[in-house]
């Protein structure tokens, strides 16, 4: 009977496994396994280079660039994106008449497609004389900028992008973590005398954790593999100042068909993935003891 | 002192206001672009059209063949919705009931896809579409959206699972129902509310997806409305308000089913992140 019932159970299991095991794990093994080879498009056959491509990535500066650009784009749309969504979720709970409203509106720029908004922002960040943001600049006396056509800068104006479109969603999760928060922590620190700032630091924050957590997890590694609002914003450029890991991957896979070496950038990006996501969550836990 | 408590809110509200008009003015730039021609989006970016035309509207939709790709974006929705929920239900059940070390082993490898980044598999995943025969079909995409979910969702669903009473179903294992008639006619039912925060978030993934069908459909009538946008951006370098109303099209299935729905798009999202 009970063998019955757990046979019965890894039934169940089977659906799940099948579209797991051959349009996943086998991919994934098997981006593993020709890492190790230079199979490519242009060649019929396929040979054993031991650990040739990766010692040619670190040769790279194409790719040595879009490591560089997806951890810098990582850390500081993390940190940006966090410390706007915190007060934004906490001024958010307060009890305004406009909340609903308000909530919906910061949210929206998330459900909107991110291509969209790499084509929207291009145009308004445009040096051409259209340019919204640079007519806006020029109204308040200042000088228009580059945006996306200075190399130094570009990188940071896709960020920008990024945040306008993705504070809403943090904030929407700092929003539930609060709303699970009992009034009555606050009430009494009120009574006990302790000010806004106080509460905020020693009350607030501190239960916050969990969503701290995941939402620095969650902004972490969409930053590693940004793709579409790059591909719509800059395509990488200029030069290759704004290349991503993702947009290397893709065109040393696909433009160049150098299939062997991509796979090789595959793995080494899915090692760092794991080991943020690993290092962080563990960070994480400690602060959550502390 | 109860006077400034009064107060307090109606600065902070205000404040907020304007904050959220600014973050809103993206989107008003770009509806309010369609309706102008390229001098009078230029000569002033934010004021009102002059006249109202919609013309530009119309050939958009033509160009865009929007019939054709909104059904395509619809259908690989449809469908990667209902595998990428129900085949993880099934699974979340079966693992959390298995007391079997085969069945404990498989979970681990399942969950060990979360820290594993998606386009890592890409290349060999696209070979093994066209092997497959799967190429430039719709079920391509479907397949490898409901593949790639598959490690978060029984991961999601699990906790869900191992919170419910196991009264129910032993009571109903008593009555003569098997493990898999329990689970369809007690166990799905009762998964609801995390089906549901799962398929909103999925949905507006699936619906938002670029990067497959860039990779697995060629051909235009399988193309999905973003690839329409891709295709015409930069079409119109000198009538460029022309291609406003082609990204309106790209968003506004989305945004017309956020306002509707965002009561339960917003509870869902927070739902489903903060137990991910």
């Amino acid at each position: 009977m009970t063998r019955k019932r757990e046979f019965a159970f890894l039934l169940l299991i089977v659906p799940a496994l099948l579209f797991y095991f051959i349009f996943y794990l086998y991919p994934v093994i098997s981006t593993f396994a020709h890492s190790f080879t230079d199979w490519s498009l242009l060649q019929r056959s396929i040979h054993f280079i031991g650990l040739d491509n990766y010692r040619q990535l670190f040769n790279d500066d194409v790719v040595l660039t879009g490591i560089k650009n997806s951890i810098v784009y990582a850390v500081i749309m993390t940190i940006v994106q966090n410390a706007l969504a915190v007060p934004l979720a906490v001024a958010l709970d307060k009890n305004l008449r406009s909340k609903n409203v308000l909530r919906m509106v910061f949210f929206a720029p998330a459900v909107l497609s991110p291509l969209v908004v790499g084509f929207l922002w291009s145009y308004i960040m445009s040096s051409l004389d259209y340019g919204p943001l640079n007519q806006m600049l020029s109204h308040l006396g200042l000088g228009s900028v580059n945006w996306l056509g200075e190399p130094k800068l570009a990188l940071y104006s896709v960020i920008l992008t990024q945040v306008w479109q993705w504070t809403g969603w943090a904030m929407v999760i700092y929003l539930a973590n609060l709303q699970g928060i009992s009034k009555e922590l606050f009430e009494a620190a009120h009574i006990d005398g302790a000010n806004g700032w106080k509460t905020f630091w020693n009350i607030t924050l501190p239960l916050l954790v969990p969503s701290i957590t995941i939402n620095t997890v969650l902004s972490m590694i969409g930053g590693l593999k940004v793709f579409d609002i790059i591909f719509s914003m800059t395509s990488g450029g200029p030069g290759h100042a704004t290349e991503s890991i993702v947009t290397v991957l893709l065109q040393r896979a696909f433009t160049d068909s150098q299939l062997g070496y991509a796979s090789a950038l595959g793995v080494l990006f899915s090692l760092f993935v794991m080991v943020v996501t690993l290092l962080q969550l563990r960070l994480m836990k400690r602060w959550e003891v502390s | 002192m109860s006077m400034k408590k009064a107060q307090r809110p109606y600065l902070l509200e205000l404040s907020l206001i304007i904050l959220a008009v600014i973050v809103a003015l993206p989107i008003y730039y770009l509806l309010v672009t369609t309706l102008k021609t390229p001098e009078e989006a230029a000569a002033s970016p934010l004021g009102l059209p002059h006249h109202w035309t919609f013309g530009n509207y119309a050939e958009a939709w033509n160009m865009m063949r929007y019939p054709r790709v909104f059904t395509n974006n619809f259908i690989i929705t449809f469908f990667s919705l209902i595998g990428c929920t129900l085949l993880p239900c099934m699974a979340a059940y079966g693992f959390a009931r298995s007391r079997s070390l085969i069945g404990k082993l498989l979970f681990v490898a399942v969950i060990a896809g979360l820290v594993v980044p998606f386009q890592i598999a890409l290349i060999p995943l696209y070979k093994l579409i066209s092997t497959l025969h799967l190429m430039n079909t719709l079920w391509a995409v479907i397949i490898v959206n409901i593949s790639v979910t598959i490690p978060f969702n029984v991961f999601l669903f699990i906790n869900f699972v191992k919170s419910l009473p196991l009264e129910v179903e032993e009571s109903a294992s008593i009555d003569g129902s098997g493990v898999i008639g329990t689970f369809f006619r007690i166990v799905l039912p009762l998964m609801q509310p995390v089906v549901a925060s799962a398929a909103i978030l999925n949905s507006l993934t699936f619906w938002n997806d670029f990067m497959g069908p860039l990779l697995f459909l060629q051909t235009r009538d399988k193309a999905v409305i973003l690839q329409e946008v891709y295709r015409n951006i930069g079409q119109f370098s000198t009538n460029w308000t022309a291609f406003f109303p082609m990204m309106v099209l790209g968003v506004a299935p989305l945004l017309i089913f956020y306002i509707i729905m965002q009561k339960y798009i917003i509870k869902g999202i927070a739902a489903g992140s903060v137990k991910g």
